[in-house]
């Protein structure tokens, strides 16, 4: 009650009683009206009190401001109808997938859902696909906790899914000589953390490994278990493992409401009928608050943080940057990021960013320019070499943080039949395997009701669409004896072969158009951004689905490439 | 699977205009040839190409892209000309007098080697992030190349009601044709005070079709989540930065780009040819024959041309260099463009192997009116020439007579320009 009383003490002061808090069920919860998006953001920041309450939920509204309604897609069938799965996962990104692919190792029928018509359509195809050493994160947190143990996973669930992993290491640069001693005191601080085999290294060390850094950083910390993935790769992998050892995905399908029963949820309603889930995973990511709201189960809220990458030509990698770096106290700063810096890619191209911008549109992928020089500006000062006419591309994506700023990762408070993966921002995709593990196994435990059952058929390894442009001359000959679509190039950048794109089309997730295509095997990822590629991609779609050219979308129902014939011209 | 190593004289990498033009100059000076083109069919992005205008140089008569490119390759069937299509150069490596070219194709993987390279690469078009144009990615934002191969190769309309931004060439002729195949196309809007198209289709394609064209224009941001559904433009200042209080919305289901042009050199760049920044092609001498001993470059690889005419000039021009190739020594004297010109090919001259004339091309950097374009050996006058007017779009050749001009290593051919 006292932490009530201070909460609204600190509220009264910023905005003078237009917001108050109250406590229920442990958590502080916030009603008012004030009159910007920020100040709600502000309302919630302030009212955080994690020794005493459970979580703040913000119910605050701005005047003027209004919160676009989650976008819902308009495909409406009964295909779900009745379906009475041991698990229902909501949400197919890399937390969600992860899961997914950990519950297929027990004994139970998975469903799998969400709400795009694709994996990895949110957060996680708009990351930086970093691997985190763990720096900024507090020992005790649920985010240092997921990250220590996820990023120790990372090379055995690669390997096993056919998927691109390398450590590279990252750099934090330092312009102060002065701090070389403090530096080296770090180091039992990093161990301390949990980060393995830190060390500093000396500026004529450094400019040795990387020669374009800035030439006022004196030293830098290394941390050599930093690493890099294609985040919609990876989820994209293990949505297809798990899918070949048995979860149902089930995409275009959003949880609409849901029905409880002493205290727990009798069945979820989507789209295409009605669901009657034993257990309910929540991995909805920005609208993981919505989902335990429809549970009776919220104790926290999402407060959606934009942030913007840019993505530069491969050509100019190697006078950059060959692993990943960062500056120290580089401006200007914005607080709940890892600060964003320079990566070089598994696709070989350099990415910088992200900024850090709170919104109220969840949704809202846009871009905008201010996000790309702020972040030149700032990055520019760990690599002058750096460029704003080399971008070939840029992306925005909407982290899902709570006020407490951290993951939420445990089964139901009042909800019985609940287990949340919530507040899934940076690190959330290092940590994915950890929190796969975890809430597969507090799934399980709740739908068997006892110590759960492990499939004997489980099959950890995934076999990867065929990159023939990596392989050696010999292999790729080979390749081509065998199919020769694996010799016809369609993508001039990327070099990728008619062959590889049919494969992205006859995968166990499957993927039907341009930009899902562009996912999995990278065809208009390169410099020409699709000006080659893009029809011959849309008509190897039109062909293996046999549909008209006209009907083949970019991306979501109503991108259609192309409207209809010419005068003259014939239907496809 | 890799078989024995076939070799050649010439490779010639680009089945378009340049590279035809060099595959059959090279063939007819006796040199054995290849010719590799990554598409199925050749004749690059002249297949496109559907308009009148092309060969008014070359043949005197007004052809469309595909006649045009029919005409070479009709010229090419009577050479012995080796042709791969749908033949994807991967690699290329310089070994002591020749190259090894690293070939995939439905036949699979094959190594060829040639004696000297002409690239023929051709050039690719600006895009929607390269203008730093920001809002949402939907469908309906393309180039207008790109518009181009889904309207005119495959017969597919991709736009009902679509506005132009950029006034390159591409983007004035799909104005046009877009028109005629019963799409409204709003208008064509372009960020600098001139037109970047030739004024020849500024006429035939906007004004003959009552389509209108905003100067000082450019396009801010696009809208829409699946399909593209408006776009945001605005009023530029002077320096090229939208002026507030000028933004306005505009309802269309595309954006067509025709924004600039970017030789393709990434296998240039991989063997180590230096590019030069004002044409982003590589530096030539002028047999077209980069800094790198025999690689040749040519057509809109070397610098982007107005008219497919000089592209067959040029490629013919490096093919039959290619085919004399001999790996002497090369005696440089330079090229310079002063001030007024936004560049001139080729930068340098190699004394050790004299052409019978000397071809320059150049741009000025703006519109002018009454111009003397005068050319300087190492300060002395050799040539002058009176334009009526020079603009940015219109390329200028000019063709020079230096045997007896003394030139030697090091010597300056200088480029001067003044109003007149």
């Amino acid at each position: 009650m006292r932490s009530i009383n201070r909460i609204n003490k600190r509220l009264n002061k910023e905005f003078g009683g237009a917001v108050h808090a109250a406590e229920e069920r442990g958590c502080v919860v916030l009603n008012g009206r004030v009159s910007t998006w920020e100040e709600v953001v502000r309302a919630g920041v302030l009212a955080v009190d994690k020794k005493h309450n459970r979580g703040v939920i913000n119910r605050v509204t701005a005047t003027g401001q209004t919160v676009p309604p989650m976008r819902i897609p308009e495909l409406k069938d009964e295909t779900l109808e009745g379906r009475r799965p041991d698990v229902l996962v909501i949400g197919a990104g890399v937390t969600g997938c992860a899961i997914a692919r950990e519950l297929a190792r027990y004994d139970l029928d998975i469903l799998l859902v969400d709400k795009e018509h694709d994996v990895a359509l949110h957060a996680s195809s708009r990351n930086d696909g970093m691997v985190h050493p763990g720096i900024d994160l507090r020992k005790g947190s649920a985010k240092h906790h997921y990250n220590m143990r996820g990023n120790a996973l990372y090379d055995e669930m690669c390997s096993e899914l056919g998927v691109e992993f390398q450590r590279p290491g990252q750099y934090l640069c330092f312009t102060k000589a002065w701090m070389v001693p403090l530096l080296y005191l770090t180091l039992l601080y990093w161990k301390w953390l949990g980060i393995p085999g830190v060390e500093v290294v000396r500026a004529k060390e450094l400019f040795r490994r990387e020669p374009n850094l800035a030439k006022d950083i004196k030293v830098a910390l290394y941390f050599p278990n930093a690493g890099i993935v294609c985040p919609y790769g990876l989820t994209i992998a293990l949505a297809e493992n798990a899918v070949e050892n048995g979860v149902q995905l089930s995409l275009n399908t959003v949880v609409l409401g849901m029905k409880l029963q002493e205290d727990g949820i009798q069945s979820a309603q989507t789209n295409r009928g009605t669901v009657y889930p034993k257990v309910v995973v929540n991995a909805a990511g920005v609208f993981a608050d919505a989902v335990a709201r429809m549970a009776d189960d919220q104790f926290y809220s999402i407060h959606p943080r934009r942030g913007t990458n840019s993505i530069l030509d491969k050509k100019y990698t190697s006078v950059v940057l060959n692993t990943i770096a960062a500056k120290f106290g580089a401006s200007p700063k914005s607080a709940h990021t890892k600060g964003g810096g320079i990566v070089r890619t598994v696709g070989g191209n350099l990415l910088i960013g992200p900024d850090a911008v709170e919104t109220c549109e969840r949704e809202n992928f846009a871009t905008r320019r201010e996000s790309i020089q702020g972040t030149f500006a700032k990055h520019s000062q760990t690599s002058p070499a750096l460029n704003e006419g080399e971008i070939i591309t840029y992306f925005t994506g909407v982290r899902a943080p709570t006020y407490e700023e951290d993951f939420v990762v445990c089964k139901g408070v009042h909800c019985k039949n609940l287990v949340h993966a919530a507040g899934i921002q940076s690190p959330g995709l290092t940590a994915a395997p950890a929190i796969g593990a975890d809430v597969a196994r507090m799934a399980a435990e709740l739908a068997f009701g006892r110590e759960p059952t492990l499939k004997m058929d489980f099959k950890p390894t995934r076999v990867p669409i065929v990159c023939a442009a990596h392989l050696s001359a010999e292999a790729r000959a080979a390749l081509i004896a065998q199919n020769p679509d694996y010799g016809e190039i369609l993508c001039r950048c990327e070099e990728v072969s008619r062959g590889e794109v049919l494969d992205a089309l006859r995968r166990p997730v499957p993927c039907t158009t341009v930009d899902g295509v562009k996912r999995r095997v990278r065809p208009g990822m390169g410099r020409c951004q699709g000006g080659f590629c893009g029809p011959l991609v849309a008509q190897v779609i039109a062909g293996e689905l046999d549909i008209p050219l006209d009907q083949v979308q970019k991306s979501g129902a109503g991108s259609n490439i192309v409207l209809g014939p010419t005068k003259g011209g014939e239907a496809g | 699977m890799i078989g024995e190593m076939k070799t050649y004289d010439v490779a010639v990498i680009g089945g378009g205009p340049a590279g035809l033009a060099a595959a059959i100059a090279a063939s007819r000076e006796g040199a054995s040839v290849l010719l590799c083109e990554r598409e199925a069919r050749l004749g690059g992005i002249l297949k496109q190409c559907i308009h009148d205008g092309f060969g008014v140089i070359r043949f005197g008569e007004k052809l469309s892209g595909p006649e045009y490119a029919h005409r070479y390759i009709e010229q090419l069937k009577e050479t012995d000309v080796q042709v791969k299509r749908l033949c994807f150069v991967t690699r290329v490596t310089k070994e002591e007098n020749s190259f090894v070219l690293e070939l995939v194709s439905r036949e699979g993987v094959e190594r060829v080697r040639a004696g000297s390279l002409v690239l023929a690469t051709g050039c690719r078009e600006r895009t929607a992030r390269q203008v730093a144009i920001h809002g949402t990615r939907p469908a309906g934002l393309l180039t207008a190349g790109n518009a181009q191969y889904y309207t005119n190769i495959l017969g597919q309309m991709p736009a009902r009601r679509c506005m132009i931004l950029g006034s390159g060439d591409i983007g004035l002729i799909m104005a046009r044709r877009l028109t005629l195949e019963g799409a409204r196309v709003l208008g064509v809007y372009e960020a600098k005070p001139t037109p970047s198209g030739l004024s020849r289709n500024i006429a035939q394609c906007l004004h003959d079709f009552d389509i209108p064209l905003h100067l000082r224009h450019t396009v801010t941001r696009v809208f829409g989540s699946e399909r593209l559904e408006a776009v945001e433009v605005a009023q530029v200042d002077e320096r090229m930065q939208p002026i507030e209080g000028t933004k306005q919305l505009v309802e269309c289901d595309a954006l067509i780009l025709s924004v600039g042009l970017i030789p393709e050199n990434e296998l240039a760049e991989s063997l180590g040819v230096p590019l030069a920044a004002d044409t982003k092609g590589p530096v030539c001498d002028q047999s077209y024959m980069t800094m790198v001993e025999g690689v040749y470059s040519c057509g809109n690889a070397m610098h982007v041309n107005d008219l497919v005419d000089y592209v067959s000039e040029s490629g013919e021009a490096a093919g039959r260099a290619a085919a004399r190739y001999t790996y002497a020594p090369r005696t440089f004297a330079g090229v310079q463009a002063g001030a007024g010109f936004l560049y001139a090919v080729p930068q340098k001259l190699d004394l050790a192997h004299p052409t019978q004339e000397t071809v320059l091309y150049f741009r000025s950097k703006e519109d002018r009116g009454k111009t003397l374009v005068r050319v300087l050996a190492d300060g002395r006058e050799i040539f002058k020439k009176r334009y009526n007017q020079l603009r940015p779009p219109e390329m200028e050749r000019l063709a020079l007579e230096l045997s007896n001009e003394d030139l030697v290593e090091g010597s300056v051919l200088r480029l001067e320009m003044e109003d007149a």
